[in-house]
Formats: C-alpha cells, structure tokens, sequence
C-alpha cells in the first residue's frame, strides 16, 4: 500500500456455501479518485464493498482501508466511511428527519444541509415508508454523506431514480470528486460509470477482468462504430459500395432497400466521410454510433466468455438496454 | 452508553409507540381480555383459584401476558422485520455498535412491558381492585426475570426467523397456546389432565407462577423463581450470542 491508496485489497475471497463470489481480487483506490465496480449482477460487486467496509469477513486475502483493517479496526474506519447501501431500508415509521438526526451524531447542520441539498426539507417529517423510491434514494444519499467522510461508498447509487433525480445524484458525486473524497461507485449503469469515474474495474464471477479509465476500456475493447445514412439511388452504385468496403477499418458495408450502413472501428469514420465527400454522396442523415462503456464491457464479455462461465441471467444485465 | 447507543434507543421507543401491532397486542389485547375473563368467575374466594378472588387471580395473572406478548409478538417480528429489509446492515455499515442494537431492544421491550403494565393495572384497579402484594421483594423479582427471560426469547427468535411474516406465524402459534394454558384462559383445577400437563412446563406458565404466587399468598412453594431465574440467565446469553453473530 502506498500512501496514495485510500483502498488496498490483495488475494480477496469469499464464498456463500459452495459458491465463491469473490475470487483472488486485488484492488486499489487512489485517494481523491472515483473508482466504478461495474460488471453483471453476481459479480461480486457488492460482496467485495461489503468486505471493504467490514460487514462482511473475507475467506482469504488482506483488506486495508486508511491503513486500517475493516474487520478488527471498524471502530475507528466506520467514522471515515459513508456508504449507501443496495437492498437495505430504514424503519417504516422512521421520519427522514429523525433517520437524519439517528445517523449524523453530533453535526445536525450537516444534516439540514444535506436534506435542502437533495431536496427534502419539505419531507423532513415524512415516515419513510411513505417516501417515494427516489426520495428514499435520495436519503440514502443524505446518510451516506453525513459527517462529511472520507470514503463513500455508493452501490447502485441511482437505482429507482427519476431522471432529473438522477441528475442530481451526479451533481453529488461531482462534487464529491471536486471536495477531494475518494468514491467507490457500485453500478451496472454503465452510462453513469462512463460520466462519473475517473477508473472503473470491470468484474464478472468474483474477478477483475480489465481496469483502467473509462475511454481505456472503450479504446481496448469497444473498437466498433457504425455509421448509418437512408439509402438512396446514388448510394446503391456499385463503386461506392466497392470503394467503402475497401477502405481501412471497414468490417462490413450492409445495403437495404432503406439504409446503408457501415461497420468498422473507429478509423473507419473518417475514412467513410472522406469517400462520401469524394464521391458527392454527402448524406444529410448520417448518423455515427461510437462504442460506448457498455459495448466495451459487452465486446470484454463476449471475448472472456469461452474462459469463465457465469450463470447464464448474468448476460442480460450487463449494460441491459435502458 | 455511547451517544449513538443512546440516540438508537430513543428512535426505538419513538418506534415502539408507532407501531400498530405493539399498540393492539402488548397495550391493548392483555387489557380488553383481563376485563373480559377478570369479570367471568365473580370475586368470591374460589377453590379452584387456590381460594383467591377470581378477579384478583386473573388482574395478577394478566401481567405476564403483557410480558409473553412483548417477548413473542412484539419482538421477533421487529427484529425479524429489520433482518429481512436490511436495516440492521445499515445500522452496522453507520457504526453502530453491534451491542448497542440489542441492548435498545432489550431496553424497548422491558419499557413496553412497564408501561403496558402500569395501563393494566390502572384500568383493573376501579374495575375488579389490585391486590395487595403478600410477597412484593418475590413479585417484583418475578416480573423482572420473567420480562427478561421473554424479551431475551423474542430476540432469539427474531435473529433465527427468516422474515417478519414467519416471525408472526410462529410468534402467534407460541403466543396463543401459552396464553391460553399459562397465563389467561382457564386455571389449572379446571383443565383436564393431560392439558394441566402440558400447561406445567410452558415458560409462561412457570413466570405466571412466580408472579401470582407471592402476589396473592397462593399456591404452594414450586421454585418457579429460581427456575425463571435459570430462564433469563440461559435466554439472555442466548440472545447476546445471536446477537454477536
């Protein structure tokens, strides 16, 4: 551990009866930084946070968080960590404001901030059986920010979220980032990931499959664009198919009677545009799709599919359409 | 206490006062049925009430019911409840201490008890009159371990029981039986034999015991204190390895 890492993580495992779920992981978090664990459900995301903050034991490895251990130093590491948790809720008739005053200790200030900041003065006497999922999200966020911590800890931050909520949840991590606290961010958002991490590490089965920045991973494994215009008289000539096929970085030249499209890597944009401005076929609907996180993740995926074997619901919610 | 311990046990009793099952089943049921069956046999001293006044046998009686109610309703369904939506994680990932959890609910629980015994008391003292107590120093004692013999079950159960819904299955099927053969249906003279001795080793009927035996100078010596003492003791450590876990 080097005095950089606010998280250091070495040979993490952890298994529920015969199934491991965390398998020989190592992770840093740099101090400051906001680092996404992003991957499949039951790739062990939360289990590996749950062991970071001390709520669960590992089977093997070593954990330190601030140079503490989780486990047998919580005491003094719970007071640096602020965390949001997935799947856990407050009592039914528990009031926002009093959930607010349970959890902040002594700074209330803190608390009344927080709840103007994320828009819940005016829900301060609401049982939270009565919240709304976002507002429930929302006081989430609230406690997870309590006593200004070190560390947060947010899994599956924008979960139920509407969209203007939503934004607002990531004004917050930004402004995290801005203030200098390290964020560990669990998420299968994968469009959030892209936005809010400064790193993200990928898991599938327990393991790391590739880390790094956002447009790393992007540039790594997402390598596919598309380019997409109506097809006209012009386009279906066939020299400028010929032409576009051949050029560098096109994987395939498609024609229906509505559309032409070309795929390739990214290379290929500029390469298509110059021969469609040669040619004086400039379409005015040309749309471009570059790769994003989560056709990395998915192309990651499709590429570790042959070493490792989730199970098979895990697919489906990897970069899920939204 | 810590500041946080102490902040948890006022939300919790906050909490207790909020929530409807605690109101209808530890303050009200025990209330509503002793002026129902208080009122039934009379007041004339009856043999078959170890020669007390039936009212008084039952106005007696009727506190341990607040106590069976407390520890096998109230509790395993609230702490059950917590368990299932992942409120204790919370609790623990905010730090509170894992001690500090139990000793709110140990606390909340004996509250619930004192207050819904002291409302008893008050509405069955114009109605049928409290007795004097022969024995108080035995009386109290008896009340005070079989609270916490029962608050230290409730939390056992609700640290083994999967959900708030099976904790109230299970908690009602031990509730009502015990109810009903230990502390508030008929007294034992009247059962037939075989239900007198199924009656005889239910924990509610041993605390009943040595509750309305030193109240109402009745009965003979059976070392139920001693034996609800042994109760509390083994419940509690019980309880507090659950709750370490």
């Amino acid at each position: 551990m080097t005095e950089s890492h606010v998280v250091t993580v070495r040979g993490l495992s952890k298994s529920y009866g015969l199934r491991r779920v965390v398998d020989d992981l190592d992770l840093d978090v740099e101090a400051g930084e906001v680092l996404g664990l992003i991957g499949a459900n039951g790739a062990g995301k939360t289990t590996t946070v749950e062991c970071i903050q001390g709520l669960r034991r590992p089977d093997a490895g070593t954990l330190r968080v601030f140079g503490l251990d989780p486990v047998t130093q919580a005491e003094q590491l719970r007071p640096l960590i602020g965390s949001q948790l997935q799947e856990s809720a407050l009592p039914d008739r528990l009031r926002a404001g009093e959930a607010v005053t349970l959890f902040a200790g002594r700074d209330g200030r803190d608390g009344e901030r927080l709840l103007e900041q994320f828009g819940l003065s005016e829900r301060r006497r609401t049982a939270f059986a009565s919240l709304s999922g976002g507002e429930r999200q929302r006081l989430f966020l609230v406690l997870a920010l309590l006593g200004r911590p070190r560390l947060v800890i947010l899994d599956e931050l924008t979960q139920g979220l509407d969209p203007a909520a939503r934004r607002d949840a990531w004004a917050a991590v930004d402004q995290l980032r801005r203030d200098g606290t390290t964020v560990l961010l669990v998420t299968h958002e994968l469009d959030e990931a892209e936005v809010l991490c400064d790193r993200v590490v990928a898991m599938r089965a327990g393991r790391i499959l590739d880390a790094g920045r956002p447009e790393e991973l992007v540039d790594r494994h997402g390598r596919r664009a598309t380019m997409r215009w109506a097809a006209r008289s012009a386009d279906g000539s066939a020299t400028l198919l010929d032409e576009l096929r051949r050029l560098p970085g096109v994987a395939d030249v498609a024609v229906t009677e509505r559309h032409v499209e070309v795929r390739g890597d990214r290379a290929a944009i500029a390469h298509v545009g110059a021969a469609l401005v040669r040619a004086e076929a400039i379409p005015d609907d040309l749309t471009v799709r570059v790769p994003s996180l989560e056709d990395a993740l998915l192309e990651l995926l499709d590429g570790t599919a042959e070493h490792l074997s989730p199970p098979a619901a895990e697919r489906e919610l990897v970069g899920a359409a939204r | 206490m810590s500041a946080q311990a102490g902040r948890l046990l006022r939300t919790e009793l906050k909490l207790m006062l909020r929530d409807p099952l605690v109101l209808t089943f530890v303050f009200v049921f025990p209330v509503v049925t002793m002026l129902i069956i208080g009122g039934s046999f009379g007041t004339d001293p009856d043999p078959e009430f170890d020669g007390a006044n039936p009212s008084h046998w039952y106005v007696a009686s009727y506190l341990t019911v607040v106590i069976a109610a407390t520890g096998l309703v109230m509790m395993p369904v609230h702490l059950a409840s917590y368990r299932e939506r992942g409120v204790l994680r919370r609790f623990a990932a905010a730090g509170f201490p894992r001690w500090s959890f139990a000793a709110a609910q140990l606390a909340v629980g004996l509250v619930a008890i004192a207050a819904a015994s002291v409302i008893l008391l008050a509405v069955a003292a114009p109605v049928y009159g409290v007795p004097a107590m022969h024995l108080p120093g035995r009386t109290i004692a008896g009340l005070l371990l079989g609270a916490i013999a029962f608050v230290s079950i409730g939390i056992v159960l609700g640290t083994l029981l999967p959900s708030a819904r099976s904790a109230q299955a299970v908690g009602l099927m031990l509730f009502f039986p015990s109810f009903l053969l230990g502390a508030g249906g008929p007294p034992p003279q009247v059962m037939g034999a075989a239900l007198r001795s199924i009656a005889q080793f239910l924990p509610l009927t041993i605390v009943t015991d040595a509750v309305r035996e030193p109240w109402l100078g009745v009965g003979t010596p059976t070392g139920s204190l001693f034996t609800v003492a042994g109760l509390a003791v083994a419940a509690t450590l019980l309880a507090g390895r659950r709750c370490a876990l």
